[in-house]
């Protein structure tokens, strides 16, 4: 068998094993070196001298060392401590009085909740069951929409892996090697104006269809303007103030990334701590359930590293470029192949997975067809809302479903996530016919 | 007497991952430290940047054992929680000895060699003049997979345990994340509801 034969045979049986449900990041391990033995194989060499343990450690030893995955822990550690510092109740009631006048107040409240929380946590999962808990029952009661309910809430806290500072964006540079500060600033119009796209919607479906949002009793909107202000300021005032002096400190040039996401989490804790939720309980399970989830993602680079240089040493990234370029797509053709394929690929794979191992596949041929990789970044972020959105296996639906109470069926929430998939297929292809809208913001900012 | 054995590897990973996990603080007002004094003082440090990565590169590599422990490495596992316990631990014995030994004890003779040459000349950063040691961080990686490796014992252990029983035997408890916290202890609460109302 010819070398790029057994690429596409291990190709194939990785495939496989992921299907069989092992730990990702152990099954590139293992087959980088299984098949690496065979790549570098030299006949009278010894079985140690292999080249396949230089490259295994070499790896390692470049994602332990790697200057901008050191933000990962950081960010995830800042999320952690957001998570448990008792600030959402506060915030989504904010929120709802100062929103009160709005049509579909508790909706949009709802959702701006979920879309900043998420933000600055970064995770999604919590904030979803969090406002499904705090957020979906007040809507329920007041008799709202339950599939408008729904969806609000799931699109609104999936939103936290796209709008910066988000740990995908990072995960996404190291992948690509494109700048983290450039693709924060190209990924900011495209996620306000999915944010955007989000409330309008509500608003207008509030709007023509007062039924689906009936007003709020007339005690729950008779709050002066003082106390609503004064509610802002202890809520949302602080967190807003922590995302952007993280965010603006980032793309101003005043701090790497790095630097900001310590500066986020030590203001945090601080935040954490004027709510008077810093417990020690609640810092050790930030701390360990920061190891935790830095290791997950950190192994599967150092899997995938070694996967893929024994891949394409055995010829078979040569293969899979020989393989589309014979296919003679156009550039619009070919962005539709690769991001119908990551779609699927997010119905049973995270967003950890594909980017770090799927992604990459498709990143040596965006030259080829002029694809900047930023726009090619931020099309896939944008695609891997839907991830969490689509059914059947829609992360975000079911998280809702898990603590929803028991008369809402998972399908009324897929329904309610249905428009706000729509949403975002509308806004990748606003960003593909409008380029503007991912380098618009970089330009100004860095000039090119 | 296996059940103990499965639980004292546990217990060492995850002691090993929380000890290596509080790097994370040291890294935060370490790096706060820094901007502060570039911005404040206007005399940046020279260690900040060899550190970050040095305690970063610690914290994630050392808490790949305790990781495991908790089965937090993240698996494509929409097919696999369909099946019974038994067919899962089958799966992931034969895959433990396919791919997760091969990958870890490679790892762990190869980098055996490149921390002990590191050690051997005391390696220091080149990024800064004032030569921050980098040798301790390589050194960590045999010791790290080792544990790797230790903890995937207990992993196969706990397979025939498995495939014996039919059912997966509990595993070491501290924090879960919060969204299944709050899903076991809302399905709890509703279950016991319904316990109530019979």
């Amino acid at each position: 068998m010819s070398d790029p034969a057994i690429a596409l045979m291990m190709l194939g049986l990785f495939i496989f094993i992921i299907l069989l449900g092992f730990p990702i990041a152990f099954t590139l391990m293992g087959m980088g070196v299984g098949f690496g033995f065979y790549a570098y194989f030299q006949v009278g060499q010894d079985f140690f001298d292999s080249r396949v343990f230089y490259l295994l450690t070499q790896n390692t030893w470049s994602i332990m060392s790697n200057d901008v995955l050191v933000a990962v822990p950081l960010f995830l550690f800042m999320g952690y401590v957001v998570e448990r510092s008792n600030i959402l109740e506060k915030l989504f009631y904010s929120l709802q009085v100062a929103l009160r006048h709005i049509p579909g107040s508790l909706a949009v409240a709802a959702l701006l909740t979920c879309a900043m929380f998420a933000t600055a946590t970064g995770i999604v999962g919590a904030v979803v069951t969090l406002m499904g808990l705090l957020a979906f029952p007040v809507m329920l009661k007041s008799g709202y929409d339950q599939k408008l309910s729904a969806g609000v809430i799931c699109a609104g806290g999936t939103l936290g892996i796209l709008i910066p500072p988000s740990i995908m964006l990072i995960v996404y540079s190291a992948t690509a090697s494109v700048s983290v500060v450039k693709l924060y600033a190209a990924a900011m119009v495209p996620g306000f104006l999915l944010a955007g796209l989000y409330v309008a919607y509500v608003i207008t479906r509030a709007v023509l269809n007062p039924k689906l949002t009936p007003p709020l009793p007339k005690e729950a909107t008779d709050v002066s303007w003082g106390t609503a202000i004064l509610l802002l300021v202890k809520a949302f005032v602080p967190l807003a103030v922590l995302i952007f002096s993280v965010l603006g400190s980032i793309l101003f040039g005043l701090a790497t990334p790095t630097e900001a996401a310590a500066v986020g989490a030590a203001g945090a804790l601080a935040l954490a701590a004027a709510y008077r939720a810093l417990t020690w309980q609640r810092l050790r399970e930030a701390v360990y359930l920061t190891s935790r989830t830095s290791a997950m993602v950190c192994f599967l680079f150092v899997g995938s590293w070694t996967f893929s240089s024994v891949f394409s040493y055995l010829g078979g990234e040569s293969l899979i470029k020989d393989f589309v370029l014979g296919m003679n797509l156009n550039t619009v053709m070919f962005l539709m192949l690769s991001q119908l394929i990551i779609f699927l690929l997010g119905w049973p794979l995270e967003w950890s997975e594909i980017i770090i191992i799927f992604v990459p596949i498709f990143l040596p041929l965006l030259k080829h067809f002029e694809v900047d990789p930023l726009m090619f970044g931020i099309l896939v972020a944008l695609n891997l809302q839907t991830s969490f959105l689509t059914p059947p296996l829609a992360m975000s639906a079911y998280y809702l479903k898990g603590i929803a109470p028991p008369h809402i069926e998972l399908w009324t929430i897929f329904k309610g996530c249905f428009p706000f998939l729509g949403m975002v297929f509308v806004t990748m292809a606003m960003v593909y016919i409008f380029p503007q809208l991912v380098f618009w913001l970089p330009q100004v900012i860095y000039g090119r | 007497m296996v059940k103990t054995i499965t639980l004292g590897i546990d217990q060492l990973s995850r002691m090993v991952g929380h000890a290596f996990a509080w790097c994370i603080i040291i890294l935060t007002f370490g790096t706060s430290y820094e901007v502060f004094v570039r911005y404040a003082l206007n005399d940046p440090t020279s260690w900040a940047f060899d550190m970050s990565y040095l305690l970063y590169g610690a914290l994630f590599f050392m808490g790949g054992a305790y990781t495991l422990s908790r089965d937090g490495h993240v698996r494509g596992d929409f097919i696999y929680r369909m099946w019974q316990p038994r067919a899962q631990a089958c799966i992931d014995l034969t895959l433990y000895i396919l791919f997760f030994f091969p990958g870890v004890l490679a790892l762990m003779y190869a980098g055996w060699g490149y921390g002990i040459e590191a050690f051997r000349i005391r390696e220091v950063s080149v990024n800064s003049p004032v030569g921050i040691p980098v040798w301790q961080l390589k050194l960590l990686i045999p010791f790290g997979a080792a544990l790797l490796t230790l903890q995937g014992l207990s992993e196969v252990l706990r397979c025939i345990m498995c495939i014996k029983d039919n059912r997966w035997a509990p595993r070491l408890h501290d924090v879960e994340e919060l969204e299944n916290v709050i899903i076991a202890e809302h399905s709890g609460r509703t279950a016991a509801d319904k316990g109530d109302a019979k």
